[in-house]
């Protein structure tokens, strides 16, 4: 198993420069530059100043020669600025953003895994009962309600309509990160009693999509197993329902939830756009869209590059994990 | 199950308090990405206007364009003898302005502003190595001090505009020096290009940026925190010298800009009462219009007359625009004839976004408000279209020498108002015959290389866009024959549309050294006669400001000249706290 996994750690080099390769030919690809949207913000630039500025920002070179500066310098740990925010882009990413995107996903995905997989299991064994009719419908609902709406009427309902028809007894905060002037000086309880408030909104919507489809795939995976021969003969020695279902089928129908967690951790990292978006919330998702409208490739790369890094890291480990919950797969 | 009780009512508490005593919070849908960049090399409206509560110059302007002095103590004029023109044979050859400072103008450390930080500034703004967007006219500009506090500019070639924007810009020398020099001695002799790019936000990002917070600011207010992606707080500059009515006590302390980059939040914030105004780059249009109807009585939504022409260039160039007829006056002018702008303004736009009739903004002194207009007139369209030999076909499409005129009209995808301006004009167009297929592309395409400036190879025959720019800075160059893109200006031009007109460009050429306002005015009025009939472009209307303000807060206002409702920071305040109005928004 070591000799597999440090296989695949050394394919993990090219594979990763034709991923750093893609992204920037096709960022590059995007027609425009920064000097065009000088040229269209103001009428009385003059053709010189757009040849200088042209120069100045390298406009006119190569994307290919701007690739191999990028990379030469990415190679020795320099990932360049971030041209809209002026600061370094490792710094704006790590610093500024991930930690954001963090606190919303990983929230989310703990809270919603916890709520899917026994409601999952409770809806395949109870299969076309009343209650596993409501709960697929509302799954249905969940994953097909598009989120940038879903937000904005959570939104009215807790920031305003509530606000308005209990006297402000029941109110949340409109979006954003925390209130105004809220800062850690404030202590500790204060703080994070103003962030968690800033957070439930958004967090209960991002569990609203998390759970749909976490619910709906441990169904069916519950269902497979659940009509299997090994099921079927745990019942037919007389083991009490409880047993059969938490012990032999309950690990079984795990191995497909595996995949589906460990692909979606590095989605952790991406961010939610319409999420962060609706709520202001500034995360990574929001910062890759808008690096990407504005092309500050120095963030796009950042962003992208640690994205497919953690993404065939954890293809990798999911691969490895296979290997431990279920014995048929042997890596020689 | 109590503590989870109690857990929840502070949870789902009041999220927040309205604003304190003489606070004032503001929602915006976009982040500066960065502040008080002396050099402006990353000009973005949110950030113009966020600087306006943190900056001074020696002169600024009101809502009606007069100047008032600022770090100065007096604005020069002609009539005071700061303002000086230098003639030679009767043309004017080079012209100056004489400033002295305060004796208490002060940054906010309390370090004086002394003619240094304006030497510094110019220096540094004409340097090969600083991206300054754009040179003019500080190209031709020399600082000549006199002392500490006073020093004199001078424009050779002289600056049409110098008494109203002459002004230069000023940095904080003493605090900048040793980054400067750091950035002089990295980048001696280098080219320029990414390298050297980087070594300038190196230097730029010291002074501008949530990490890195401006040191010092001149203006009424200083920034004292900034949380990337969530608020920006600036409270009250004591050491600013100007004084409001009453005491600066009575005015707005301070000040928090918070970011909502959807903007249907930022409607829901306002609903909530979490904001006490919204910034100029907030509300669009139609939420503007929808906040207008149930504002209630706490708030009220302004339309403040806007600098932004929206217009249709129309292609004029290339061997598609002369079969299609587009390089015939004739045809342009039927196009316009045959829409309904009033109507379709009134209908759209409440009547908000006035027509207009010409390329100058009614605001600017050299506006001629007897040019030409073309009310919608249907049969006289026909007749122009019949003139210039387009007769309908059998299937009411016009038709010439076996070509039908089938346009194609395209704008920036994704923008709502525009794309229903462009249906309601499709459906008035194919009443005379002439069909519109509409063909719409991102921003980024639309504004890209390969769009506007190429109009020569018929990538285009109507576009939809805007122009902003400050109306008393007029200058007419973008219908100049000079401005037309093509391989040799490197398609930097922006006269897109690619119409060429003798007369025009040398009325604009001689407007450029005319000091005497009548005579410019006198040249525009030409100009905008030969524009009017021309009609390189279509006219649609100026766009109009939107913003929403609590009905207590005051001196938030502005015009086409301020542009931004911060432009009097130092007045701002709320009524009730005792500040004075000192001008409302008409």
């Amino acid at each position: 198993m070591l000799s597999y996994a440090l296989r695949r750690i050394l394919q993990m080099i090219p594979l990763l420069f034709v991923i750093s390769l893609v992204i920037y030919g096709l960022t590059a690809l995007q027609p425009g530059d920064p000097v065009d949207q000088m040229i269209f913000g103001n009428p009385h630039i003059r053709p010189e100043d757009v040849v200088r500025l042209r120069e100045a920002y390298g406009a006119d070179t190569p994307w290919f020669e701007k690739y191999w500066t990028w990379l030469t310098h990415a190679m020795r740990g320099d990932f360049g600025y971030s041209r809209d925010f002026s600061i370094p882009a490792t710094q704006f990413i790590f610093q500024q953003r991930l930690p954001n995107t963090l606190l919303l996903t990983v929230p989310a995905l703990i809270l919603s895994t916890l709520i899917a997989i026994p409601l999952g299991i409770f809806s395949a064994v109870r299969q076309y009962s009343l209650p596993d009719y409501i709960l697929t419908f509302l799954s249905f609902i969940a994953s097909s309600a598009p989120v940038f709406w879903i937000g904005v009427m959570v939104l009215f309902l807790f920031a305003v309509w509530l606000p308005q028809a209990t006297n402000g007894a029941i109110s949340l905060p409109p979006g954003g990160l925390g209130s105004a002037g809220m800062d850690p000086s404030a202590g500790f309880a204060a703080f994070w009693g103003d962030r968690l408030k800033y957070m439930i909104l958004p967090v209960m919507v991002l569990m609203l999509r998390e759970i749909s489809s976490t619910l709906r795939y441990m169904r069916a995976s519950f269902l497979d197993v659940i009509n299997q021969d090994f099921v079927r003969t745990a019942r037919a020695k007389g083991l009490p329902n409880r047993s059969v279902i938490y012990k032999h089928a309950l690990r079984n129908s795990l191995i497909p939830i595996v995949t589906i967690l460990g692909l979606s951790i590095p989605g952790l990292f991406s961010g939610a756009v319409l999420t962060e978006t609706v709520f202001s919330w500034p995360g990574i998702g929001r910062a890759l869209l808008d690096s990407l409208v504005s092309k500050d490739f120095n963030v796009v790369m950042v962003c992208l590059m640690t994205l497919a890094f953690l993404t065939v890291i954890f293809q990798l480990i999911t691969d490895l994990l296979y290997g431990l919950v279920d014995p048929r797969i042997r890596y020689n | 199950m109590k503590k989870i009780v109690a857990l929840s009512a502070f949870l789902l508490g009041a999220a927040l308090a309205s604003p304190a005593n003489n606070s004032l919070v503001i929602g915006t849908s976009q982040e500066p990405p960065n502040i008080m960049d002396p050099w402006v090399t990353n000009n973005l409206a949110i950030s113009t206007e966020v600087n306006q509560w943190m900056g001074a110059g020696l002169t600024g302007r009101n809502n009606d364009g007069s100047l008032y002095a600022d770090i100065a103590t007096t604005v020069p004029t002609l009539a005071n003898g700061l303002y000086k023109e230098n003639k030679s044979g009767g043309k004017v050859v080079s012209n100056s302005l004489t400033y002295t400072i305060r004796p208490d103008a002060k940054w906010s450390d309390g370090t004086p502003i002394t003619t240094a930080d304006f030497e510094f500034w110019l220096k540094v703004e004409l340097d090969e190595r600083v991206p300054a967007p754009q040179r003019y006219p500080w190209d031709g500009a020399k600082i000549t001090k006199k002392d500490d506090k006073t020093f004199t500019i001078t424009f050779n070639p002289p600056y049409l505009f110098a008494q109203v924007a002459g002004a230069p810009g000023l940095a904080p020398s003493k605090q900048m020096a040793a980054g400067w020099a750091a950035f002089d001695s990295a980048t001696k002799g280098m080219k320029p290009g990414e390298a050297l790019n980087d070594q300038w936000t190196k230097f730029i990002s010291q002074y501008t940026t949530s990490s890195n917070l401006p040191q010092v600011v001149a203006g009424p207010f200083k920034p004292t925190s900034w949380k990337p992606g969530n608020s920006l707080t600036l409270t009250r500059n004591t050491n600013y010298w100007r004084k409001p009515q009453g005491g600066e006590s009575k005015y707005i302390q301070s000040v928090i800009y918070r970011f909502i980059p959807n903007t249907n939040t930022l409607k829901v914030n306002i609903l909530s009462g979490q904001l006490d105004a919204v910034a100029t780059v907030g509300l669009t249009f139609d939420q503007a219009l929808d906040m207008q109807k149930r504002q209630g009585n706490k708030f009220t939504t302004f339309f403040a007359p806007g600098a932004v022409w929206e217009h249709i260039d129309v292609n004029t160039r290339g061997q598609r625009s002369k079969d299609l007829g587009l390089d015939d006056a004739r045809v342009r002018q039927a196009l316009l004839y045959s829409v309904d702008r009033a109507a379709l303004v009134k209908a759209m736009f409440q009547g908000k976004q006035p027509v207009s009739n010409t390329f100058v903004n009614p605001l600017a002194p050299v506006y001629d408000k007897d040019v030409m207009a073309y009310g919608f007139d249907a049969a006289k369209a026909k007749s122009l279209f019949a003139a210039a030999g387009w007769k309908p076909g059998a299937d009411g499409i016009l038709e010439k020498n076996g070509k039908k005129m089938i346009l194609n009209f395209s704008t920036t995808a994704g923008n709502a108002v525009r794309e229903r301006v462009q249906q309601i004009l499709q459906a008035q167009w194919k009443a005379v015959g002439v069909q519109v297929n509409i063909q719409n592309y991102p921003a980024s395409v639309f504004f890209g290389p390969d769009m506007l400036s190429k109009g020569e190879s018929g990538k285009w025959d109507l576009a939809m866009y805007a122009w902003s720019a400050d109306p008393t800075l007029e200058g007419g160059d973008l219908f100049k024959s000079s401005a037309i893109p093509n391989a040799a200006n490197g398609y930097s031009g922006q006269n897109n549309s690619g119409w060429s007109n003798a007369e025009y460009s040398k009325l604009q050429k001689q407007s450029e050294t005319e000091f005497n306002a009548a005579a410019r005015s006198k040249q525009f009025a030409q100009m905008q006669a030969i524009w009017a009939k021309e009609l390189p472009s279509l006219p649609m209307y100026f766009r109009a400001n939107p913003y929403t303000r609590v009905n207590d807060l005051v001196n938030y206002d502005m015009t086409a000249i301020t542009q931004y409702p911060t432009w009097d920071a130092y007045r701002i305040g709320w009524a009730s706290k005792g500040a004075v109005s000192a001008h409302t928004q008409k």
